[in-house]
């Protein structure tokens, strides 16, 4: 290694002038998130054993639900295709069961979190790059279920490639509020157990809604509680991509699923300060 | 200007207080020893002076940077190698190394050198592009003080670096400690339970127990302050008590100076001035009494005596734990581990 030449270094001019200068420069706050994003990427794809997993079980509710309510579904309930009816669900199942916490815990746990802390990046890059890797798996899973509804039969009503397109939107906007609960209880506790038992909140929010029956068939207080679910509205704007589009159910949705994401983001926030607080 | 300051640095964590009041000041292109016992507080001043915690009260610097109020300029400035290598093991070395460089801000040419200098100042050029998870403990602190080394930092933290490494990877990273403050003049503060390596590498040492330090100077003058030579004795348990009297007697006749006399595992070691002559009259002495004893041996004292001196002997009790290193005496009597009295 060869002496730091006189020059090289910081060019931002912080580290006052005559002093001997490092290597080290401010790399900026998107250059930190695409380098933390690309690390959170190749270590999913260095997993894919843990990909496959996370599709067993939408996959295994998508064809029992199918095989289970298919036949009745489309002939007593009238619903035309029961598949693709089921297809937004398992999309859905497969983001919300994604633990953007877990490599995040696990970063934690085994200190590389304090070593990326210890570099002059912004702080909140080693969360939102982390998060952005979850995306990236989470639109894996959508085009993997997507591709495996199309081989069964599942046919788009409205234009296919703008279906597609909005349903994965959705699903990633949906998806960013369930990482970011993970990722949320990852920073506040740093226990890998709690972290992995995020995944119960999905039970809840997503089987108290339309999941196998449409809303307009439900009656009493489960009607009431799929009502007020907001999941709900995110689960009939995802099927509207399917069965035509209907540009009020997909507002609600959206609006449903960007004011859970914000809700869930604004705790990981706060759980990040309280991070960084605790060093 | 210093490249290392500490004042009146407290943290506490809840009721415990770990560090009390630690003022310490790093000229730069020294190496600073840290010295203390598992729970002395010295990860702790490490971390504050790191910028990963902040003190409860008091205030560090680093090159002149307030480490709670310049964080990111202090991160900069600094190289860090912590205690526990975390690492993520799904990388291979290569990419930790350039996502590193990345975060620091060095990109194409510069951040391609950089890795494969450093690779190779650590000896792991062959490794680089393995899985991190197949590297052993002595690669992955390897790989760690790379990672610290990347962007030429101006100050080195070195928390406890050989920690639990066989004495091979030890020499090795000891070399590469005393090559980086030789070929660059960087500043190392450099934790260690070892007082070997203290005595070894650092250029001043402070000895810091229960929160604070409790001694502090060069490791020649800290052995000077002990005022004595060191004669070990080695005698059979059964013979501990009248060995302890014959001494006694012999200091209160005046035949033996007065001095320290402290209780061993293998029995006693007498801390006297004039070792070479007082070893003859403790020999002759215990012979008179009847004392049965084994291996004597007269020495300088070490850090592991001043060390004792200072803490009262909890290091010791870290020695018999197998939590330590070893203090340097020669020559040694076998099995003459220390029991602090």
């Amino acid at each position: 290694m060869s002496a730091a030449a006189p020059g090289i270094g910081s060019a931002d001019g912080r580290v006052p002038a005559g002093e001997p200068q490092t290597l080290a420069a401010p790399a900026g706050l998107i250059s930190d998130v695409v380098a933390i994003t690309g690390r959170a990427i190749r270590g999913i794809l260095r997993e894919p054993e843990l990909f496959i997993f996370a599709l067993i079980i939408p996959v295994f509710f998508f064809v029992v639900q199918i095989g289970a309510l298919g036949k009745v579904a489309e002939q007593q309930l009238g619903i035309s295709d029961y598949a693709a009816f089921q297809l937004p669900i398992s999309i859905l199942f497969a983001a919300a069961s994604t633990s953007g916490g877990n490599a995040l815990v696990l970063d934690i746990a085994g200190g590389y979190w304090d070593k990326l802390s210890l570099t002059p990046a912004h702080r909140s890059s080693l969360v939102v790059g982390n998060l952005f890797g979850e995306m990236f798996a989470v639109l894996g899973y959508s085009l993997v279920l997507l591709v495996f509804g199309f081989l069964i039969g599942v046919r788009f009503d409205s234009n296919p490639v703008i279906g597609s397109l909005g349903l994965l939107a959705l699903t990633l906007l949906f998806g960013i509020g369930f990482a970011s609960v993970s990722i949320a209880v990852a920073l506040a506790t740093g226990s890998v157990r709690a972290t992995q038992s995020t995944f119960i909140i999905f039970f809840p929010l997503l089987f108290l809604t339309p999941s196998a029956l449409p809303r307009q068939l439900m009656t009493g207080w489960f009607e009431k509680a799929v009502s007020l679910n907001p999941m709900t509205y995110v689960v009939e704007a995802a099927r509207s991509f399917l069965f035509g589009i209907n540009g009020t159910v997909i507002a609600k949705g959206f609006l449903a699923a960007a004011l859970f994401s914000c809700l869930t983001f604004a705790l990981t926030a706060l759980a990040f300060r309280r991070r960084v607080r605790m060093g | 200007m210093s490249a290392i300051q500490a004042a009146d640095l407290v943290r506490r964590f809840g009721e415990v207080e770990a560090v009390r009041g630690v003022s310490l000041e790093v000229a730069e292109g020294e190496i600073y020893g840290f010295l203390g016992p598992n729970g002395a507080g010295k990860s702790t001043i490490v971390r504050i002076l790191t910028t990963l915690l902040q003190p409860t009260s008091g205030s560090g610097h680093v090159l002149g940077h307030d480490v709670t109020r310049e964080p990111t300029t202090v991160r900069r400035l600094i190289g860090v190698a912590l205690q526990e290598a975390g690492l993520d093991p799904k990388q291979t070395g290569r990419e930790l190394l350039t996502l590193q460089g990345k975060l620091y801000g060095l990109k194409g040419k510069v951040l391609g050198d950089q890795v494969v200098e450093v690779t190779e100042l650590v000896g792991l050029t062959d490794a680089i592009d393995r899985r991190i998870q197949t590297f052993s403990g002595g690669m992955k602190r390897r790989l760690d003080l790379a990672s610290a080394l990347l962007h030429r930092p101006r100050v080195l933290f070195l928390d406890e670096p050989t920690t639990g490494l066989d004495p091979l990877s030890r020499a090795l990273i000891w070399d590469r400690i005393r090559e980086l403050r030789e070929r660059f003049g960087a500043t190392i503060f450099l934790t260690t339970q070892y007082l070997e390596e203290a005595d070894e590498l650092a250029d001043r040492v402070a000895i810091i127990d229960h929160g604070r330090i409790v001694r502090q100077g060069t490791p020649a003058a800290l052995k000077a302050e002990i005022g004595a030579d060191v004669i070990d004795l080695a005698v059979e348990e059964r013979e501990t008590g009248a060995a302890r009297e014959a001494i006694t007697e012999l200091q209160a006749s005046g035949e033996l100076p007065q001095g320290e006399l402290r209780g061993t595992r293998d029995g006693y070691t007498l801390f006297v001035p004039d070792g070479p002559q007082n070893i003859a009259v403790l020999i002759r002495g215990l012979d008179r009494a009847g004392v049965r004893f084994g291996a004597v041996s007269v020495s300088r004292p070490t850090l592991d005596d001043v060390f004792l001196a200072a803490t009262g002997g909890r290091m010791a009790a870290a020695h018999e734990d197998g939590q330590d290193g070893d203090g340097q005496r020669e020559p040694e009597p076998a099995g003459s581990g220390r029991r602090a009295s």
